[in-house]
C-alpha cells in the first residue's frame, strides 16, 4: 500500500480555487526556487521545525484512505458551497501514485484541484490531471536558462506538460509568481501571454506578486534564505499582456 | 459621503460640541434629589420631573450643516434618591446593575407614525377614564410631564433654527411637536428625538430595534413620491447614524463603546419573505463609509437567505468594525417559541445592546441578569473525581454542580426594584392602558442568564475523560495536585493537556458532545424555574465581561489553562486550542442543541486583516457565514484584526484613535479600553491566510 507525505492540511483555503476548499500540502519538491515560501515542504522526509523555541516534527506519513476518510468529513460543506480539495505541496505530482489513489477514493464526490509546478514526467502528468476537475499551473519562466538559473531545473518538460494541458482542454488556472526582477519582465510575461493566447481551458491567469515575509520559515528549519534578488522591491504588477489577448487576469 | 457629512463627521470625531456641554450640577438641577426626599415625592414623579428639568435645561444647539438635530448638552442625569435613600433601597431589594430600565427594544413605530400629540391625548383619555388609581394616575401624569417638556425642547429646537435661517429644519420640528411622521425626514428628526430622550431619562443600553422595516414606509413613501432620491435620502441615513455617535460618550455601560445602539437588519416574516429591502442594504453601505462604531449592526439571516446578503455583509466585515453580527432565525425563532414566546412575537425578535434575543415593545425581560460559570461547576466537581467509577459517574456530579449554581443565582433574583421611567413606558406595548410603568414589567417578564467558560468546561471534561478515565494515564490525585499548584510543580501534564488533549472547535464528535452535555445541562437547571415576576429563566451562550470576572477566581483548569489565563468571551473555543482552521470551529460549535441556549451569545471568528484582499475572498466570507447558518449555528461575529496594530496602539494610543475592536458583543475603540480587555483581544487566535 502507499503511503503519502504531507505537511499541513489547512481549512477555509481562500486563493486555492472554487467555494470553501481544504487545501493538502503534499511534502517534496524537485524544484528549488530562491524565493519559495515553504522551505519545510521541499525535503521529502520528515523534518525537525522549531516554531517559537518548540521543535515539532514537520512531515505525517499517511495512507490514502485515512486522508480521504479526513476530507470527506466535509464533503456536505464542499458541496453547498462549489468547494473541495486542493491538493499542492511540495510538488504534488512527485507522489503521483498517492495522489492517483487519494483521487480514485475520492471517486468524484468532491470538487478536485491540483496546483503544481508542471514538473513530472509526460505520463503522470497526464494522468493526474485527467483525473482531477481543475488544475492551477505555475508558469514561473518561459527563458530555460533562467528558470534553471532561478529554480535549479530546466523548464523544458513544464512546458511540454503545459502544451499537453491547453491540448486537453481541461479547466485550468496559470499561476505566475511575480519575483521581482526576476520574472515580472514585461519579455517574460509577454511570452507566458503568447503561450497561453487561445487556450480554451484557461479560465484566467493568476499573478501572485512576491511577499517579503516569503523567507519567514527557513530558520524554523535551520536553513538561510538566501533569494538572490533584491526582496525590498516590489515587483511590477503589469496585466497588459494578458489583457490585450483578452486573457482574464487577477492579482492575488 | 458628501462634503456636508464628512465635515459634520470630522466635526463629531474630534468632539467639538463637547464645548456646549456642561454637568447637572452647573445648569443648577443636581439637587433635585434632596428636595425629593424631603417632600416625599413618589418615584415615578421624581423620574418625570428629572426629566422636565433635563430637558429644560438643554441649550438648543445645531451643529454646522445638520439637517437632523438635537445634542445634548447636560453631560449627566440627576439620581432621582439621595444617597442614603438608594442604601435604604439597595438593603431590602435586588437592584440590576445601575438600577435604571435598560436593554430592552422601544417601540419608537408606533410614536413615529401617531405623533406625540396623539399619544398625549391617549395618555389624557385614559386618565380621564378615572379608574387607574392612584398610582396609575400619577404614572399617567408622569408620562404627560414628560411628554409636554419633550415638546417644549422640540418648540425651542425650531425657534433656533429659524433664528439661524434653517427654515426646512424648523419645519421639520414643528410638525413632528405634535404630529406623525409625513416623510423620511421627518421620521428619522423623531426617531433622533425619543432616541436622545430616553438616554436623557437615565435609560441606558437603547437599542434601536429594526430599523429599516419599521422606517421603510417613510423612505419607500418619499422615493416613490419624488420628494427625495435615493442618493439624498442615503445622506439622511448616513446622518441619522452620525447623530449615533454624537452624545455616546456620556452613555453608561461596562466600557466606552458598550452602549448598546443596536439595529437589527433582514429577518423572515410568518409568510416566508424575507425581509431585507433597499433600506436595510443602505443601512450597510452607510456603515461602510462612515467607519464608526454606531450603530452596532446585525443582520437576521437563515439557510434561505440569498448569498449576496452575506457577500454584502462581509464586505463591511472587512473594515473591520466588528460587525455585522449575525442570527439565525431558523434557531432562534423556535427557541424562543419553546420558552413561552408567542410564534407572532418570536418573529419580531431583535437583539438587545450586545447579542440577547429579545421582543421589541412587549418584552421587559432582564436578558444579563447573571453569569453561570460552567468552568467553575467542572471545578467544584473535582474533590469527587477520585470516587468516580467512570466519566458518567463524574459528569453527573458537574451537573449537580449546575443546578446548585442555578439555585444560588435564582435565590438572588428576590424583591427587584426598578427605578421607573414614564418616558420610556411611553415606548412599550400596554403601559398607558395598564397605567403601570414600564418599570414593573410587561408581557414578558423573563430573566436571561449567560453561560460562561464553556470551552473551558468542555476541554476540562473532555481532558478528564480521555486520560483519566480511557486512557488512564493521570490519576486525579495528579491532577488535583497540579491544579492546586497552578501546574508549577507538574509542566509536563500542564503541556499535555494544553497541547495534546482534544478540544472543542476541533471538529471531534465525542467532544463537542460534552458541550452539547453542558448546554443541555444549563438549560435544564433553568426548567421549570419562575422568576418573582412570573417570567422564565433563559439559558444562554454569551458571557459578556464575565470572561474577566469568571476567569479570575477560577484558578487553573484541566484544559491546562493556568490562573492568571483569560477564558474566551461567549461561544469561542479555548485562547490556546490547536487550530484545524476556521471549518472545524463552525463544525464543532454548530453541533449543540443551540434552541436551548436562546438567551444568545454569538460564536466569535477572527480574522487577519489581509486574508480578505479581494472580492473573492469576501465571497468565500460569505459562504463561510451561510455554512454556519446552515449547520444550525445561531450567532455568530466575525471580527478582522491585525495584531501589529493591536501591539502599536497599546504602546502608541495617540496614532490609532479610531482604531475599532470588538470587545463581547459591541464595537468599541481599542484605546479607551482598560488593559485587560485590549489584551483579551489581542490573545484571540485569528485565521491567516
Amino acid at each position: 500500500m502507499t503511503t503519502g507525505t504531507i505537511f499541513s492540511i489547512e481549512e477555509f483555503a481562500i486563493h486555492d480555487g472554487p467555494g470553501i476548499r481544504t487545501t493538502v500540502f503534499l511534502k517534496g519538491c524537485p524544484l528549488r526556487c530562491t524565493w519559495c515560501h515553504n522551505p519545510e515542504g521541499q525535503g521529502f522526509e520528515p523534518e525537525t521545525m522549531v516554531k517559537k523555541g518548540e521543535k515539532s516534527v514537520c512531515g505525517e506519513r499517511i495512507s490514502p484512505e485515512k486522508l480521504v476518510a479526513k476530507l470527506l468529513r466535509n464533503e456536505e460543506i464542499f458541496k453547498m458551497n462549489g468547494g473541495g480539495v486542493t491538493f499542492t505541496g511540495g510538488e504534488p505530482l512527485s507522489q503521483a501514485q498517492f495522489l492517483l489513489e487519494v483521487l480514485e477514493k475520492l471517486g468524484g464526490r468532491i470538487h478536485t484541484a491540483i496546483e503544481t509546478s508542471g514538473y513530472a514526467p509526460k505520463e503522470v502528468f497526464r494522468k493526474v490531471t485527467d483525473k482531477v476537475d481543475l488544475v492551477m499551473m505555475d508558469i514561473k519562466m518561459v527563458d530555460p536558462k533562467r528558470h534553471r538559473e532561478w529554480t535549479g531545473l530546466s523548464n523544458a518538460l513544464i512546458l511540454s506538460n503545459l502544451e499537453t494541458l491547453i491540448g486537453s482542454g481541461k479547466p485550468f488556472i496559470a499561476r505566475i509568481p511575480l519575483i521581482p526582477g526576476v520574472n515580472d519582465d514585461r519579455e517574460n510575461l509577454e511570452k507566458t501571454a503568447v503561450l497561453l493566447e487561445g487556450a480554451t481551458g484557461l479560465q484566467r491567469v493568476e499573478l501572485l506578486p512576491y511577499h517579503k515575509t516569503a523567507g519567514a520559515k527557513y530558520p524554523m528549519v535551520a536553513r538561510e534564505y538566501l533569494p538572490g534578488f533584491d526582496t525590498e522591491i516590489p515587483p511590477r504588477l503589469d496585466t497588459e499582456p494578458f489583457e490585450k489577448r483578452n486573457i482574464k487576469t487577477m492579482i492575488l | 459621503m458628501n462634503e456636508r457629512l464628512d465635515a459634520l463627521r470630522t466635526y463629531l470625531l474630534k468632539k467639538k460640541h463637547h464645548a456646549f456641554v456642561r454637568t447637572a450640577e452647573e445648569a443648577g438641577i443636581a439637587g433635585l434629589n434632596e428636595r425629593f426626599a424631603r417632600e416625599g415625592t413618589p418615584d415615578q414623579m421624581r423620574s418625570a420631573m428629572v426629566f422636565s428639568e433635563m430637558m429644560k435645561n438643554q441649550d438648543p444647539v445645531i451643529l454646522p450643516g445638520e439637517k437632523i438635530v438635537f445634542t445634548r448638552t447636560i453631560k449627566d442625569v440627576p439620581f432621582i434618591y439621595t444617597e442614603k435613600e438608594w442604601e435604604g433601597i439597595k438593603a431590602t431589594h435586588y437592584i440590576h446593575e445601575r438600577g435604571t430600565v435598560s436593554n430592552i427594544s422601544p417601540d419608537y413605530e408606533t410614536t413615529i407614525r401617531l405623533g406625540l400629540g396623539a399619544r398625549k391625548d391617549e395618555v389624557k383619555a385614559r386618565l380621564a377614564q378615572g379608574n387607574a388609581g392612584e398610582e396609575g394616575k400619577i404614572f399617567l401624569e408622569s408620562v404627560l410631564k414628560c411628554i409636554d417638556s419633550l415638546q417644549d425642547l422640540i418648540l425651542r429646537y425650531e425657534e433656533t433654527a429659524r433664528a439661524i435661517g434653517a427654515e426646512d429644519t424648523a419645519e421639520v420640528l414643528s410638525n413632528v411637536r405634535t404630529k406623525g411622521a409625513g416623510s423620511f425626514r421627518e421620521a428619522l428628526q423623531l426617531l433622533r428625538i425619543i432616541h436622545f430622550a430616553i438616554w436623557a431619562a437615565d435609560n441606558y443600553h437603547n437599542t434601536l430595534g429594526r430599523f429599516d422595516q419599521y422606517m421603510y414606509p417613510y423612505y419607500r413613501h418619499d422615493i416613490d413620491n419624488g420628494i427625495l432620491t435615493p442618493g439624498e435620502a442615503f445622506d439622511l441615513l448616513e446622518e441619522f447614524f452620525l447623530t449615533c455617535n454624537k452624545d455616546s460618550d456620556f452613555y453608561p455601560g461596562m466600557q466606552q463603546g458598550d452602549n448598546g445602539q443596536s439595529i437589527v437588519l433582514g429577518g423572515r416574516d410568518s409568510d416566508g419573505n424575507y425581509l431585507f429591502n433597499e433600506l436595510s442594504e443602505m443601512c450597510l453601505k452607510a456603515s461602510y463609509e462612515l467607519r464608526l462604531i454606531d450603530p452596532k449592526i446585525n443582520i437576521r439571516v437563515d439557510s434561505r437567505t440569498p448569498d449576496e446578503i452575506f457577500e454584502m455583509g462581509s464586505r463591511l466585515t472587512k473594515i473591520g468594525l466588528g460587525f455585522p453580527q449575525y442570527s439565525n432565525d431558523d434557531v432562534v425563532i423556535p427557541g424562543l417559541v419553546r420558552k413561552g414566546y408567542s410564534e407572532k412575537d418570536a418573529r419580531n425578535y431583535v437583539v438587545a445592546a450586545c447579542w440577547e434575543f429579545i421582543i421589541p415593545k412587549v418584552a421587559m425581560d432582564i436578558v444579563n441578569i447573571d453569569g453561570l460559570s460552567l468552568a467553575a461547576c467542572v471545578k467544584d466537581a473535582l474533590p469527587g473525581l477520585k470516587d468516580c467509577k467512570d466519566y458518567d459517574a463524574f459528569y453527573s456530579l458537574v451537573d449537580k454542580e449546575i443546578r446548585k449554581e442555578a439555585d444560588l443565582i435564582c435565590a438572588k433574583h428576590k424583591d427587584l426594584y426598578m427605578i421607573p421611567s414614564p418616558m420610556m413606558s411611553l415606548l412599550m406595548d400596554g403601559t398607558i392602558e395598564r397605567a403601570r410603568d414600564i418599570s414593573l414589567g410587561c408581557k414578558y417578564n423573563n430573566f436571561g442568564i449567560h453561560g460562561t467558560g464553556l470551552a473551558t468546561a468542555t476541554d476540562s471534561l473532555a481532558a478528564i475523560r480521555k486520560y483519566v478515565f480511557e486512557e488512564k494515564t493521570v490519576t486525579p490525585e495528579r491532577l488535583l495536585a497540579a491544579l492546586k499548584a497552578d501546574f508549577k510543580n507538574d509542566p509536563e501534564l500542564k503541556e499535555l493537556l494544553r497541547k495534546e488533549a482534544p478540544k472543542m472547535g476541533q471538529d471531534i464528535d465525542w467532544v463537542d458532545s460534552i458541550g452539547t452535555d453542558l448546554l443541555d445541562s444549563f438549560d435544564k437547571a433553568l426548567e421549570g424555574r419562575h422568576n418573582e415576576r412570573g417570567g422564565i429563566y433563559r439559558a444562554g451562550t454569551g458571557t459578556a465581561m464575565y470572561y474577566i470576572w469568571h476567569a479570575r477566581d477560577l484558578g487553573a483548569t484541566p484544559d491546562g489553562r493556568t490562573a492568571e489565563e483569560n477564558i474566551p468571551a461567549n461561544y469561542s473555543p479555548s485562547l490556546f486550542m490547536k487550530q484545524k482552521g476556521p471549518i472545524s470551529v463552525i463544525k464543532s460549535f454548530s453541533k449543540p442543541h443551540l434552541q436551548r441556549v436562546i438567551n444568545g451569545g454569538p460564536l466569535t471568528l477572527e480574522f487577519d486583516q489581509t486574508v480578505f484582499s479581494n472580492e473573492e475572498s469576501i465571497r468565500k466570507l460569505g459562504m463561510l457565514v451561510k455554512t454556519f447558518i446552515t449547520l444550525g449555528g445561531h450567532q455568530l461575529q466575525l471580527n478582522t484584526v491585525n495584531r501589529e496594530e493591536l501591539l502599536d496602539a497599546k504602546a502608541h494610543p495617540e496614532n490609532h484613535r479610531q482604531l475599532i475592536v470588538r470587545v463581547w458583543g459591541w464595537s468599541g475603540y481599542f484605546v479607551e479600553l482598560d488593559e485587560c480587555y485590549q489584551d483579551h483581544v489581542i490573545s484571540r487566535i485569528e485565521f491567516g491566510v
